[in-house]
């Protein structure tokens, strides 16, 4: 199958003034077109540093990482903002919804930036909030008059409604109860089965079972099968 | 970004902090309304002066002499044959009396006037009509009111006078026509203004053949300053007047000159009103500035949500640009509105100290003044809405998507 994600040999080097953090340190990954992959770590091993680079929104220090056949880490500014607003679609921990405007309007958003007609716009919209199944009775409500699920749900329409090449997720269950991240789980299994590429990442281990691979990524590495195992082992030996 | 994207953005968001909108761009509104209220002003005041009293007053000339020997008519025949940049000279006499009509009683200011003032001075008849040659001729007890002096008199400017009769000193006249105006500057509200003919005046109430005032109307886009000097000089020369006597023996005095003093008053008024409107459009700019400074650090999350979802730069630099400067143009808008209003009142307030009773200011504002406004607000949003929406732009999409 036709790797979406290429991510060959990443660091990522943050410089403050108290000095330099290492976040990524040598990531390798490869995700495939229509797969689901749960990236799962504990917070600080740099799972938003890694999430943050698949998204466009920051640029490894060094290695190369290819979405789609296309060297990413050579982009400009303008040129990142155009692929993420043609190739990727994200979803939030805190949804990040604009809270006046109507689920219409906020799933139409990622439109504007990549230039569809206003005639295609709604059409699209509803296509994707189908494909989340939100009842169209919400379609004019605030999105600021929504339950924490509904929001969410809005939230991945948004992601979808450009047709991106791949779907990130950050967290998307982090603020919600376990019978609302159930629901969302189910939407973006339904995602999975009509061919959408998905990394989640979280670092709750249920959420990891929707997915058709989990990898672990601890202190800015991914962790290699034996590791993992070892992993395992002594986790069941702590229950 | 298409425009229309752009502009569905700004307007949702300057709806959403409608409160604060309104007070940040007050600064602008009042320094608007100060620039629409004094071009408005000085538009109306210019209009008034030139409207009112006819184009053709700007080529007039007040011309007196005091010789000691009082001019005659013949001696204005002569001026007026030597004095080549005139179109006409007529003379008049002055006297004042007073007139009543049986329960009104008035100071009147008298003037007579040959028949060739009227066309002179492009009198407006509102009611009856000019004198005759033969009411010239015989010295008929005929009189001319201005509306002003028809409303004191009779109690209503617009009363039917004509064929009605007033007195004055002892004599019974019956007016012949009511004009539009005097043209008189600095008429009061208790005395009247009438016209006789001129030898009704000179035998009735002046007294003699003497001649008053006389008026010259220069002709059509004349030098006014040149053609006072000549005539002065030419005065100065047919009656002996040495050069150190001029001043106080000869008065030549242009309508062009009363109308350039009420514009250096206007000058020194409509700088004051630039100095406040300037002071507060730079207020106002600050106002802004800071608001949206406000705007953006309220909004980093939304502004890394765009981010995320693909704005450039340059997309949210036009995003808080478009707001400030619609801010701005909305409170200009509003600024003419109330200026206008302001312009009204003070029209009211000032066309009665400056211009006499008689004179109606209304204000002036053309569209080269609204778009002169709109253009400044424009200017003022792009000025200072470019700070922040630059502050905007360069944010860090990760670190604004996970700002508290």
């Amino acid at each position: 199958m036709a790797k979406v994600l290429d991510v060959i040999n990443v660091h990522r080097i943050y410089e403050s003034a108290a000095g330099y953090t290492h976040a990524l340190r040598g990531v390798s990954l490869q995700v495939s077109r229509g797969e689901f992959l749960c990236v799962m770590g504990p917070s600080g091993s740099g799972k938003s540093t890694l999430m943050n680079i698949l998204g466009g929104l920051d640029r490894p220090t060094s290695g190369t990482y290819k979405l789609e056949g296309l060297d990413v880490s050579e982009l400009t500014d303008d040129e990142l903002a155009e692929l993420r607003a043609s190739r990727l679609g994200f979803v939030f921990q805190s949804f990040n919804l604009l809270p006046r405007a109507t689920v219409m309007r906020n799933v139409q958003l990622p439109l504007v930036y990549c230039d569809v007609p206003r005639s295609e716009r709604v059409e699209r919209a509803v296509k994707a909030l189908h494909a989340v199944g939100l009842p169209p009775d919400y379609y004019d409500h605030r999105s600021n008059e929504l339950s924490g699920g509904q929001m969410q749900r809005v939230a991945i329409a948004r992601a979808l409604v450009n047709d991106p090449a791949l779907i990130l997720a950050d967290e998307p269950t982090g603020n919600l109860d376990s019978a609302t991240s159930e629901m969302v789980m189910e939407t973006f299994s339904k995602l999975r089965a009509r061919g959408k590429t998905i990394v989640l990442i979280t670092h709750d281990p249920e959420v990891c079972e929707w997915a058709d691979r989990t990898v672990h990524i601890r202190d800015g590495k991914l962790l290699t099968d034996e590791e993992e195992h070892a992993l395992h082992a002594s986790e069941r030996g702590n229950t | 970004m298409k425009v229309r994207d752009l502009a569905v953005e700004t307007w949702s968001a300057l709806d959403a902090n409608r409160g604060r909108s309104a007070l940040t761009v007050l600064g602008i509104v009042i320094g608007i309304s100060a620039v629409i209220a004094m071009t408005a002003l000085i538009g109306g005041i210019n209009k008034a002066l030139v409207g009112e009293l006819g184009l053709s007053q700007a080529q007039l000339v007040y011309i007196t002499v005091n010789t000691g020997k009082p001019l005659t008519y013949d001696d204005v025949d002569k001026m007026s044959q030597n004095l080549t940049d005139y179109d006409y000279m007529v003379a008049t006499s002055m006297g004042s009396g007073e007139a009543t009509t049986g329960t009104k009683k008035a100071s009147a200011n008298i003037t007579g006037v040959k028949p060739a003032y009227f066309k002179a001075m492009a009198t407006k008849f509102v009611q009856g009509r000019a004198f005759t040659d033969a009411e010239e001729g015989k010295g008929s007890l005929v009189v001319i009111l201005d509306k002003n002096s028809v409303k004191t008199l009779f109690g209503d400017a617009d009363a039917e006078v004509v064929g009605k009769t007033i007195t004055l000193n002892n004599n019974e006249y019956s007016i012949v026509g009511v004009t539009e105006s005097s043209g008189e500057m600095y008429a009061g509200a208790d005395s009247v203004s009438l016209l006789m003919p001129f030898s009704t005046a000179a035998t009735r109430v002046v007294g003699n053949q003497e001649v008053g005032t006389i008026m010259g109307f220069a002709h059509e886009g004349s030098n006014m300053e040149s053609v006072v000097k000549k005539t002065k000089d030419y005065i100065a020369a047919t009656y002996n007047i040495p050069e150190s006597e001029r001043e106080e023996n000869m008065y030549v005095y242009s309508m062009q000159s009363m109308i350039d003093q009420v514009n250096a008053t206007m000058g020194a008024f409509s700088l004051l009103m630039s100095a406040v409107a300037g002071v507060s459009l730079l207020v106002g700019g600050i106002g802004i500035m800071n608001m949206m400074l406000t705007n953006v650090t309220e909004r980093i999350r939304e502004i890394g949500l765009r981010k995320a979802l693909g704005a450039r730069r340059s997309d949210i630099t036009r995003q808080f640009m478009l707001e400030s400067v619609l801010l701005c143009v909305s409170g200009g808008l509003f600024g003419v509105l109330l200026g206008y209003l302001g312009a009204l009142f003070l029209a009211v307030i000032a066309g009665g100290a400056l211009m006499g009773e008689s004179t109606r200011i209304t204000p002036v504002v053309d569209l080269s003044t609204v778009l002169m406004a709109t253009g400044i607000c424009v200017f003022i949003g792009v000025l200072f809405g470019w700070y922040p929406a630059r502050r905007a732009a360069r944010l860090d999409p990760v670190e604004s998507l996970h700002y508290q």
